[in-house]
């Protein structure tokens, strides 16, 4: 058997695994290590097993995936998503659709401080979905916006999604939390263009919340302040140059845990549980990646990626076509695949094609994990969708699959407009200090 | 005959009261590991900050990275169990309603029981390793923390979380429980 062939055997094998419900994790030790086993022999498979585990376990930088998550978890146990979310509220909460794009601000605001669009999504949905009841929006445009505002979590930094897209392809935390930034504004304000856009031509979509006196407006913003303060010191510390990402996540997690102790919002039991779920979340992280760590070696050992390159290579495709083909692949897997499980399986296929290209590996990053968010709401395994119907389940998910399309449709202008112009992401990142 | 199997060590009665003690006992090994776990997050968080800011006024905390990444090896290691107790993993269940009940019961415990082989193999590799790191006297590189401490706690996390799961998949296959739908005490 020759080494292609093995590689195309074990990605079969994989696959079904994959669809008989194995977990994702489980299916990539088994055919990572059966994979080295056969080609390389029982010792390397072995000897990779234990040194990945340990090494990946204790690597120092990984620690920002449970310090975020635990940011997050705090932030929104002491709700602090409600607090970003009134703040949006009593600004533009009176104009037509304004509570929807108060949603959008406030998810982006929360996104900030969690790297989950899960969390977003759940967190936001339970503050913002009971309101837009109230003022009769249109339960289509209350859970669609929603969905795809939690979306935003996984692509404004912190997002779990940059940090593994780091270590798979070994590119900087740094750089890639930078890049996400104005993709993730832009993202942002398209959300909140569609929403006003929909409830001006649709007034009934959206009708104007209750008008706020500047007094409440400012005691709102205030309220607001310091989380505003742990995003700025956060993300502004890492550009900076004063924090790494793990530092700025400690301080961010610190920050939070503070705040939550002085305006007890936060008891000692909440933090406890908040803590006990980061590394729970971490667990299932971790694994997958040390997971990943087997399988990557076995597909290079297979040299699959090279043939994929030169299949490539033999269809003659511009730089351009060629990403624009990876991301389509990328958005049609999005609807079958779990994000981060697709990431984990696609990256090692891909990313040396980019590098052979010349595509710079931020950008694609960036990318990626935009076509990923796409995928969390995109039909039938929309993600933040079930999310969505967890916390509104007298909307069918019919109504919410139909809510998201404007906002997948927004997704996909913004991805373009990206690909247009590869310096909306790496403007921060090219400007960094340090 | 109803009684003898009341009494007989191997009746199916009998078997079921020993599995439902062995959850108990399960259960408290893996909330304390998780615990342990949680405390390690919060010792990490709180190491991190005292670096940033002695760094800040002049003095870093020596040897923080090595207690960081060592702290990580617990962190990591420690809510395995906790994990897939409560269903943590990630699968795609997108064509489990087109299965047949049978073969879905099926799955679930060829799972529990491929995880279980897979957190053991972890530990027996990860148990060549720290013998090797013990006989080399291998540690971190300011405080000289020995490398093998954590990865005699990482083996005992791993087994743990082996052996959940292969409780997981005999509950599963004598008496269809699957306790991923059960909270954890």
């Amino acid at each position: 058997m020759t080494a292609t062939a093995a590689g195309v055997y074990g990605i079969v094998a994989l696959f079904v695994l994959l669809i008989l419900r194995i977990p994702v994790a489980f299916a990539m030790f088994f055919v990572g290590f059966i994979g080295i086993w056969v080609l390389n022999g029982l010792n390397a498979a072995t000897s990779l097993l234990a040194s990945e585990a340990f090494t990946l376990g204790s690597s120092p930088e990984l620690v920002v995936i449970p310090l975020f998550i635990l940011m997050g978890n705090i932030a929104s146990a002491t709700g602090m998503s409600r607090r970003l979310y009134d703040a949006a509220y009593a600004v533009i909460g009176s104009v037509k659709g304004g509570l929807a794009s108060a949603t959008v601000i406030g998810c982006g605001g929360f996104a900030a401080l969690s790297g989950s669009s899960v969390a977003s999504a759940l967190t936001m949905g339970k503050v913002a979905l009971g309101e837009m009841d109230r003022y009769n929006y249109d339960p289509r445009l209350s859970t669609g916006v929603v969905a795809a505002g939690g979306t935003l979590g996984i692509l404004i930094p912190p997002s779990t999604g940059f940090v593994i897209y780091a270590i798979l392809t070994e590119q900087s935390i740094g750089r890639l939390f930078l890049a996400g930034v104005f993709p993730g504004l832009l993202l942002l304000s398209l959300f909140v263009l569609a929403v006003t856009v929909l409830c001006y031509i649709r007034p009934e979509f959206g009708p104007p919340g209750p008008k706020t006196s500047l007094r409440e407006k400012i005691a709102a913003l205030s309220r607001a302040g310091p989380i505003v303060a742990i995003i700025v010191l956060t993300i502004g510390g890492i550009y900076g140059g004063l924090f790494s990402p793990v530092e700025a996540a400690a301080v961010g997690a610190g920050a939070v845990i503070l705040i939550g102790l002085v305006t007890r919002t936060l008891a000692f039991g909440t933090l406890w549980e908040a803590s006990k779920d980061s590394v729970v979340t971490t667990a299932t992280v971790m694994l997958i990646l040390i997971a990943a760590h087997l399988i990557n070696p076995f597909l290079a050992l297979s040299q699959i990626p090279s043939a994929v390159g030169e299949i490539v290579e033999a269809m003659n495709l511009s730089a351009t076509s060629v990403l624009l083909l990876i991301l389509l692949i990328y958005i049609v897997l999005g609807c079958f695949l779990e994000g981060f499980a697709m990431l984990v399986l696609t990256l090692p296929i891909f990313f040396p094609i980019i590098l052979d290209l010349g595509i710079d590996p931020i950008w694609f990053g960036v990318l990626v994990v935009l076509s990923l968010e796409m995928g969390l709401i995109s039909p039938p395994v929309g993600l933040n969708v079930f999310i969505v119907k967890s916390v509104a389940p007298h909307v069918s998910l019919g109504q919410i699959f139909s809510g998201v399309i404007l906002f997948w449709v927004m997704m996909l202008v913004a991805l373009l407009i990206i690909v247009a112009f590869p310096q909306i992401a790496l403007f921060l990142p090219d400007t960094m200090i340090n | 005959m109803s009684q003898a199997w009341a009494v007989t060590p191997r009746s199916p009665r009998c078997r079921s009261n020993r599995v439902r003690q062995l959850r108990k006992v399960a259960d408290r090994l893996i909330g304390l590991s998780a615990a342990i776990g949680s405390t390690g997050l919060i010792f990490a968080v709180i190491v991190i900050l005292i670096d940033v800011v002695g760094r800040a006024l002049g003095s870093p905390l020596y040897g923080g990275q090595d207690i960081t990444m060592m702290t990580m090896i617990v962190l990591v290691f420690a809510p395995m169990a906790l994990c897939d107790r409560l269903g943590g993993h990630i699968a795609v269940d997108l064509f489990e309603p087109y299965f047949p009940a049978a073969m879905n019961d099926v799955i679930d415990i060829i799972a529990a029981l491929l995880g279980a082989t897979i957190f053991a193999a972890l530990a027996w590799a990860t148990w060549d390793s720290a013998i090797l790191s013990q006989m080399l006297n291998l540690s971190t590189n300011l405080l000289y923390l020995p490398k093998a401490w954590f990865q005699w706690a990482m083996i005992a996390f791993l087994m743990l979380a082996a052996l959940a799961l292969m409780l997981r998949a005999v509950e599963l296959a004598l008496s269809g429980r699957d306790i991923r739908k059960e909270p954890h005490p």
